[in-house]
Formats: C-alpha cells, sequence, structure tokens
C-alpha cells in the first residue's frame, strides 16, 4: 500500500478540486433543479413543477426552434468549407500551407467580445460596408442584426467565419492520417479522382466528420458568446438559443431552480442525442 | 447637478457610472456576491420589490421619513418592503396619449371629445376611414401587448396581485382592460408593428400612425426623432375606461437605492438625498434630462405652466400632473419582471386565437400564473367567485 | 497525382488557380481583422464614413491615447495576463501530475475504477454546474478575485487524460525505475524526468487553454465585480454602452486584446495545431 501512496497523492489535489468545484455544484445542481431559489432569498421546495413547466415554456420552445435552425443554417456549410478547405491544402506540393491555414485559423482564437465589435461595424445598417457593397450593386441594404428576420442567417455567417477554421484543422488530420498505400492501390485498380474521394477518402474520414458533427452540434446548443456579445438573443427571441437562454435565467432572471432544472434536462438530452449518433454511425460502419 | 453636490459636500468623492450592458444582472451578481455593487445605484421602480426582499439594499426608512409626504404614496408602494423603505423615488412615468395635431385637424377629429376609450376607437376609425386605411390610431404589436394592459389595468384600479401576493388577476377591471384592447386589433385601427422597431420611429415623421398612448418620457424621443414636426404634435390625458373615470395611469420610472454592501452608507445617503429629495434637484432633472419629478410638491413651479412650442403651445407639463396623486399604486411582487414576460407570452397567444373570449382568457392566465409563480388565487378571483356562487345555487 | 497524365503547362495552370483561389479564400477570412486594425487608427467619424475607407486617412494614434487615458486597459490587460498565465500553470501542474500518476502507476488498486470516473466527467457541460460554481465562490468569498478565474475548470478531464497519453507514449518504465535506483523521490522523477519530456504536449495543452482563458466572457462576467479586477473581454463587452459607444476606442482596445493571441498563436502554430488534432483523432 505504500507503494501506492504517491498515486494517491498525485491525483489528490486534481479530484480535491473537482470535489469542491465539479462534483459538489453537481449534486447541488441537481437538488435546485426541485427549488425555487434566487440566490438570496428563502429557497422553496416544488417538488416536480420545474419539470412541468418546462412544457409550455415559450422562450424555452423559441430558444429549441433558434438552436435547430441556426444548427442547420451554419452546420452544413461549415463542415462542407472545412472539408472543401482541407482537401485544397492536403495537396502535397503547396507551398505556404501553415500560412493559409493560419488564416483560416486566426478567427479561433479572437477574443468573442472582438468578433462582435468588427462584425457590428461590418453589419451596422446605415454605414456598414456590407450593405454599402449590397447597395452599390444595386441591392436592397439588409438589416442585420435589427431584424428577426436576419438574425439568425447573420450569425450563422459568423460562426461560419469562426469555426470553419478550426474543422479544417481536424479533417486535415484526418486526412494526413490516411495511408498513401490506400491511394496507391486505388490508381493501380485504375480509380480516377472522384473514385479515389468517393471509395477511399470520404468513408476513412466518417469519423472525423462524426466527430465535427457531434461538436458543432452539442457547440450550437451550448452557443453563448458569439450570441450574448452579438444580439443578445434579439431582436425579440429571434436569436435565442439554449446557451444563452440558460445563462439568461441564471443570471438575469436568477431563476435558480429552474435553469438547473433547464441545465439538467438538456445536458441529458444532449447526452442521449450524442450516444445515438455515435451508435448509428458504428453500425453503418459494419 | 455633480458641481453643486460637490460643492456642498466637498469630502465625497463621486464617480459616476451609468456606462455599460446588463446593468441589472450585474447589479443583482454584486448583491448576491456581496461585493461590487455601486453605492448608489438606479433601478426601475418595477423592479425595486423583486430587490428589496432580499435583506441586500440598505432600509432607509428612518432617514426618508421626513420627505414621505413629499412623494405620491403610490410610488412609494413601489419603494417599500414590508413596510420599510428601501428606495427613494426619482422619476414616474404618467400617461397621456401623444397625438398629430395636423392628422386630427386633416380628418376633422376633435381631441377634446375624446372622453373614454370607446371615444378613441370610435376617433380611430374616423381616421382611418377618412385616410382610406393609410392611417392607423395606435401601434399595438402583438408581441408587446403587456404594456397597455399594464397601462391601462393599472388605470383602472385593477391587479395582477392582491395585498398578499395571491394571482388576482382575473377580474371585472382585466375584463374591461381585454375587451378595450381586442377592440384595438378587432376594429382594424392598431398597427401590428414592434415598439422601438425602424418603421416604429419613422412613423413619427410620417402619416402611418396618428397617436402613441405613452408615458411622459416618451415624448423626449419624438422630438429626437422628428426634430421637424415642432408644433405638429400635441398630448390629450388618457381616455378613461369609464365616463368620468380617471384620466392617467403610469409607466416606468425610477428610483435610487443603497445596497447594504456599501462601506459609505452616509455619504451614499448625502448624495441621494441632495439628488432626489430637493426640489431644485427634481426640477433640475426634469429641465436637463426630461426626467418627470416623482416629487409632487414641486408641480407649483411656474415651469410647469409654460407652453410647449413643440407640442402647439400645449402646457403639457402641467397635463402630466393631473391626478398624478390619484394614480392607483400597483401591488408588485419579486417575480414581477417574470410575470410580466408571461403576461407578454398570454396576451401573444390570446392575438393568434383572434381575441376571443376574454373570460376564458382570463382563467386560463390566471391557472398558469399560479402554477409558474408557485401562487395562490386571491379569493377575490372571479373564477372563485363563480364556484362559490355555482356551489350556492346547487 | 495524376500528374504524368497531362501536359506540364496544364498542370501549371491547375497550381496557379488552386494557389489563386487559396489565397482569396485566405483574404476573405482575414477581412475582418484587416478591418479591425484599421479602424483602430481611424477617427470616431472615420470609422462609419460613407464609402468607407480602405485605408485611414490620416492614421491617427487617438483612439490609443484615449483608451489608455480613459478606461481601465492598462490594469485590464495586466490582470488578463496574471489570471491567464495563473490558470494555465495551474491546470498543466494538476493534469501532469494526475496523468502521470494514472500512467505510472499501473498497480495502484482503484486506479482504472477512478480513471473511468474522470472519463465520465468529460461528458458533464459546464452549464450544469455554472450556479453552483458561483455560489461556493461566493460562499468562500472568493468573488471579484484572481482565484475565481483562475482555479475553477484547472481540474481539466481532458488535461488528464490527454497528459496520461503523453506519459505513456513519451516516458518509458526503464527510465522511472533507473531513476528510483539513483534514489530520486517520486516527486523528483515527476519534476526533474517526466515534466521535460512532456514539454511538447504541455505547451500544446497550455496554448489551448491559455487562449479559451484569456478569451473567457461569461465567467468573467458572472464573477469579477469591480473595474479594477476587469480583464479584457470584459471590459471591451463593457465598454459598448447601451446609448453611446465609444467605437474609436473599443476598436483600439480590442486590437490590444488580440494581438497577443495572434503572436502566441503563430510561434507555437505548430503545437496548438497539434493539439486541436490530437483532440479529434484520439478524443
Amino acid at each position: 500500500m505504500a507503494a501506492h501512496r504517491h498515486f494517491y497523492l498525485f491525483i489528490s489535489p486534481y479530484f480535491i478540486l473537482f470535489a469542491v468545484l465539479g462534483l459538489y455544484p453537481l449534486i447541488f445542481s441537481f437538488v435546485l433543479s426541485f427549488a425555487r431559489w434566487d440566490g438570496l432569498t428563502e429557497l422553496r421546495w416544488v417538488g416536480f413543477s420545474n419539470f412541468v413547466n418546462l412544457f409550455g415554456d415559450e422562450v424555452l420552445l423559441d430558444a429549441i426552434w433558434n438552436t435547430v435552425v441556426l444548427g442547420l443554417m451554419y452546420v452544413p456549410p461549415m463542415l462542407a468549407g472545412a472539408f472543401f478547405l482541407a482537401i485544397l491544402l492536403n495537396a502535397s506540393w503547396l507551398r505556404c500551407r501553415a500560412w493559409v491555414r493560419a488564416a483560416v485559423f486566426l478567427p479561433v482564437i479572437t477574443p468573442m467580445v472582438v468578433v462582435a465589435v468588427v462584425f457590428g461595424l461590418l453589419y451596422d445598417f446605415e454605414h456598414g460596408i456590407l450593405n454599402y457593397g449590397l447597395q452599390r450593386l444595386g441591392l436592397p441594404a439588409i438589416p442585420w442584426l435589427l431584424s428577426e428576420h436576419w438574425s439568425k442567417p447573420s450569425l450563422a455567417l459568423v460562426l461560419i467565419w469562426r469555426w470553419t477554421g478550426y474543422n479544417m484543422v481536424l479533417m486535415l488530420a484526418g486526412l494526413q492520417s490516411i495511408s498513401k498505400e490506400f491511394y496507391e492501390a486505388a490508381v493501380l485498380d485504375g480509380a480516377g479522382p472522384f473514385q479515389r474521394m468517393r471509395h477511399v477518402t470520404l468513408p476513412l474520414m466518417r469519423p472525423v466528420f462524426v466527430f465535427c458533427t457531434i461538436m458543432s452540434l452539442i457547440g450550437t446548443v451550448y452557443l453563448f458568446d458569439e450570441i450574448f456579445v452579438l444580439t443578445a438573443g434579439g431582436p425579440g427571441t429571434s436569436s435565442m438559443n439554449i446557451g444563452l437562454y440558460l445563462f439568461n435565467l441564471s443570471f438575469s432572471d436568477f431563476r435558480f431552480g429552474y435553469a438547473s432544472t433547464l441545465a439538467y434536462v438538456t445536458a441529458f438530452i444532449v447526452f442521449l442525442a450524442s450516444l445515438f449518433v455515435l451508435r448509428f454511425q458504428s453500425r453503418e460502419g459494419d | 447637478m455633480m458641481p453643486a453636490f460637490t460643492s456642498a459636500y466637498p469630502n465625497v468623492g463621486v464617480t459616476i457610472n451609468m456606462s455599460g450592458t446588463q446593468l441589472q444582472a450585474r447589479f443583482m451578481l454584486s448583491l448576491v456576491a456581496g461585493v461590487g455593487a455601486p453605492d448608489v445605484s438606479q433601478l426601475q421602480l418595477q423592479e425595486v420589490p423583486r430587490y428589496s426582499c432580499t435583506g441586500r439594499l440598505a432600509d432607509l426608512t428612518l432617514v426618508a421619513a421626513k420627505y414621505r409626504d413629499a412623494f405620491p404614496e403610490n410610488v412609494w408602494k413601489d419603494c417599500m418592503y414590508e413596510g420599510r423603505i428601501y428606495a427613494i423615488p426619482w422619476d414616474i412615468g404618467p400617461c397621456a396619449v401623444f397625438y398629430k395635431r395636423d392628422l386630427f385637424e386633416q380628418y376633422g377629429v376633435d381631441v377634446t371629445a375624446i372622453q373614454t376609450w370607446d371615444d378613441y376607437i370610435a376617433a380611430g376609425e374616423r381616421i382611418l376611414e377618412a385616410s382610406g386605411g393609410k392611417t392607423k390610431m395606435l401601434f399595438y404589436p402583438t408581441g408587446f401587448q403587456e404594456i397597455l394592459f399594464e397601462m391601462l389595468l393599472r388605470q383602472s384600479g385593477g391587479q395582477v396581485f392582491d395585498e398578499n401576493g395571491r394571482i388576482a388577476v382575473n377580474s371585472p377591471e382585466s375584463l374591461a382592460v381585454l375587451n378595450v384592447l381586442r377592440r384595438f386589433v378587432k376594429t382594424g385601427i392598431s398597427a401590428n408593428t414592434q415598439y422601438w422597431s425602424q418603421p416604429f420611429f419613422a412613423s413619427f415623421n410620417t402619416e402611418s400612425v396618428a397617436t402613441y398612448p405613452m408615458a411622459v418620457w416618451f415624448g423626449g424621443f419624438i422630438r429626437d426623432y422628428a426634430p421637424a414636426k415642432s408644433g405638429a404634435w400635441g398630448v390629450f390625458p388618457l381616455p378613461a375606461l369609464t365616463p368620468g373615470g380617471l384620466r392617467t395611469s403610469s409607466y416606468g420610472g425610477s428610483a435610487l437605492v443603497i445596497p447594504a454592501q456599501c462601506a459609505q452608507k452616509d455619504a451614499a445617503w448625502a448624495f441621494i438625498e441632495f439628488a432626489l429629495c430637493r426640489r431644485d434637484s427634481q426640477l433640475g432633472h426634469y429641465r436637463s434630462f426630461d426626467l418627470f419629478p416623482a416629487m409632487t410638491t414641486v408641480y407649483d413651479d411656474p415651469f410647469f405652466d409654460e407652453r410647449v412650442e413643440y407640442f402647439g403651445g400645449q402646457q403639457v407639463r402641467r397635463l402630466f400632473t393631473a391626478d398624478v396623486e390619484r394614480i392607483p399604486a400597483m401591488n408588485r411582487t419579486k417575480d414581477w419582471v417574470e410575470t410580466v414576460s408571461y403576461l407578454r407570452q398570454s396576451l401573444g397567444h390570446w392575438s393568434s386565437d383572434d381575441m376571443e373570449n376574454p373570460e376564458d382568457f382570463l382563467r386560463a392566465l390566471e391557472t398558469r400564473l399560479a402554477r409558474r409563480l408557485d401562487r395562490e388565487v386571491s379569493p377575490r378571483s372571479l373564477s372563485l367567485k363563480a364556484k362559490a356562487h355555482g356551489e350556492s345555487v346547487n | 497525382m495524376d500528374t504524368f497524365e497531362h501536359p506540364a503547362h496544364w498542370d501549371l495552370l491547375k497550381r496557379g488557380a488552386l494557389y489563386v483561389l487559396l489565397v482569396a479564400l485566405a483574404l476573405l477570412f482575414m477581412f475582418p481583422f484587416y478591418w479591425l486594425f484599421i479602424s483602430a487608427f481611424k477617427s470616431k467619424e472615420a470609422i462609419f464614413t460613407l464609402p468607407p475607407q480602405f485605408i485611414p486617412d490620416p492614421w491617427r494614434l487617438s483612439n490609443f491615447l484615449e483608451v489608455f487615458r480613459e478606461t481601465t486597459i492598462v490594469r485590464a490587460f495586466a490582470n488578463t495576463t496574471v489570471i491567464a498565465a495563473g490558470h494555465c500553470t495551474l491546470t498543466l501542474f494538476l493534469c501532469s501530475l494526475g496523468g502521470y500518476a494514472f500512467a505510472a502507476y499501473p498497480h495502484a488498486p482503484g486506479r482504472d475504477k477512478l480513471f473511468a470516473f474522470v472519463l465520465a466527467t468529460m461528458m458533464i457541460p459546464g452549464v450544469v454546474t455554472l450556479i453552483p460554481v458561483f455560489v461556493v465562490l461566493c460562499k468562500l468569498h472568493v468573488v471579484n478575485t484572481y482565484t475565481a478565474m483562475i482555479v475553477p475548470g484547472a481540474a481539466n478531464a481532458f488535461g488528464i487524460f490527454w497528459m496520461r497519453q503523453a506519459v505513456q507514449q513519451n516516458v518509458y518504465h526503464d527510465l522511472l525505475d533507473a531513476a528510483r535506483i539513483d534514489g530520486c523521490g517520486e516527486f523528483g522523477i515527476y519534476w526533474r524526468i517526466v515534466l521535460p519530456l512532456l514539454r511538447p504536449a504541455l505547451a500544446a495543452l497550455g496554448i489551448l487553454v491559455l487562449i479559451n482563458n484569456w478569451n473567457n466572457l461569461m465567467w468573467a462576467f458572472i464573477v469579477l465585480r469591480t473595474e479594477d479586477m476587469y480583464t479584457l473581454p470584459l471590459t471591451i463587452y463593457l465598454l459598448q454602452g447601451e446609448l453611446r459607444t465609444p467605437y474609436g476606442q473599443i476598436m483600439a482596445a480590442s486590437l490590444i486584446a488580440t494581438a497577443p493571441l495572434i503572436v502566441a498563436f503563430l510561434v507555437f502554430q505548430r503545437h496548438f495545431i497539434a493539439g486541436i488534432s490530437s483532440g479529434a483523432v484520439k478524443g
């Protein structure tokens, strides 16, 4: 036992910290989901009524709808674009690959506040360069962040700009891990570029695609910074997603109990959905 | 005002920090954490109850006692919790109808004839018809009906909660208000366009909408967005719900509070006292920032009788002082803001149901509020009365 | 791959087209950065003039002077640096120590169960514990301190997982045994032998953690309550007043907040990309 003392000693800082700021909060939050509490006045037990109230919560319904629509708007083009870029960058003779990669990747590391400020300028209704460009082309100006119809597409555009680089790096790593032998064998079998793509690249890239898709979908549910700083969920609730709604419930409305309930239920559903996608994927792969 | 304060209290250093978004969230976070709240904070009157019940605001009952009579009781109501004072009123939002003088003249509508909401709707129909459908009477966005609902409910003396925080929204007063609101829509005199949107502001300069039933602070927006329309605007008192009824209401307004965590409460109080409890300050805020004084004792100032050229030489300031003390107080709870969001949602739904059967709507609203807010229904509720009546008949 | 099927000039043309396409895409992605850069050097009015100025005329430093004079940006920069460095160091220490323990003591009872537990915690999204962590920090009276920004999140399950893998790949048991025979203590082995071998993995994890912490807005918004504690993202966020936004200052502050990250990224690009990729390929 003495020999293993160091094992426990070395993992203890991690576990102590986790106990205080991970495990205890996890239990606390579960308990809170059966209560009504604003953090200051007395906590009141309400049984399952928080769970019942999830049904018929119209803002939540909006948030779910917006999350789905926003996800559909930006995830497919972003992943397609990332894959396209990864293929281009994977050409063996390409010089300056690192520079192009850096250019596409830089948005990922930029503080979201800064992104919001800059896009706020670009999207400005009267003085923004985007509307200036549109009007020069004889098209009408678009009320980017000001209208309920355009707030989601505007966000989607920012999200594509911000996260394409991240997915491109993942896909590039995936492409580079594919052994050259597969392609050589395919060429020997007389496969052209499209056939090689279809029968070698795409099947082998499948796990990366699945990973990127799952990460993007989870990311859409919990997306916060981007929406908080660009639209704060507005106009109306037109760009409110689940992540922002959770934040608002917690730290704007201070409905700690209900927020905990929603956080738990959301996490549970996201977990189940991820499991389902993974299951589906592994069965297809067999 | 700041130079005046620093010369009166040279020992008190003041930094004013009004910047930034999400003020309420930041204030509440600071209250919960017990650190970081400014020594003096401005809150919306309707939000004060949410904070005053937390015990994290300084109790101002003793020091504020001598100013009790300077402000109307209905405003103190929002500043108090369980008989203690936690906030000092700054400005209030008495309501009236801003209207376009030129349009009324053009279509031959006599403003003085509009005494009740029925008259108002009739005038709206006339304008709509005479303009060939071009000019609506008012903005009534289906997504924000709670604003006019609250304004008219307060005018009628109705409540959302009774004195004990039980749900009292199912009342004859609410029914009367809903009947007015639904006719705004059914008669076609209202425009379903969001407040504060581009078309909303643009309408100040066009003929699309003729009147704006709003609080006094709204006048500033009109002047800012339609500077060229000086003289073309006017104000008339809020139409009454019943002939001879109250012709004003209140919407908005703010107050100053001191967080309990404040280390220099004396200095903070000195500041509030200087800024809000003096005639000169309250008048100064009105002159410079268009903040309508909550202090009713200043209403005898000649400034209120001046004619305002922008509103066609009308004595609009005097108009807004009328009956301010008679506006019924609202019973607001700590979950008032949440309540308002449910009102908004429910009213929105009612619109998509063509605003039929206001009685059913009120019953459903009552049930919804009771469940969402985990509160009881007031014994005064129409639904309970109906039940009691039904039982006695059986 | 099919170079031998076509004449050389055709191939050259294809490559040229590809380069043009890539450069165009790179410029498109860089455009907001360009706009940020030039806007920071424009006057307040010039930021909104039409037609837009693609090159500031004239170049001005007034935004920077103003932002230094009128805001707490210098303090915010210092706060952000201390917080990011502290969080990064603590995370690397906890994760490498834990990861090393999980990799180097295969016979410790309960090891596999504990590791499975760590992996399971990776599934928990942060939002679930947001409120309780805030409440705990309130109870501990550390809200509005560096601690509140540095400590939460430092017990990073992904970091443990990653460091364990790095130890397995880079550190050989023979080496550890040899050190023990030489009389080196267990912590000494970790500190003097294992850590140096983990340098690339530490760099990769470190830069990821550093940038995430540097950019963190939500948590800063929650736990930093007074201006003297604000970080750069929070300062910039709160500069966006509800009524009048000082755009010139904001652009200058944004450039100041972003420049160190861009430099750090360009310097550590290799580690960074390796870090991100390993997350996908292994995780």
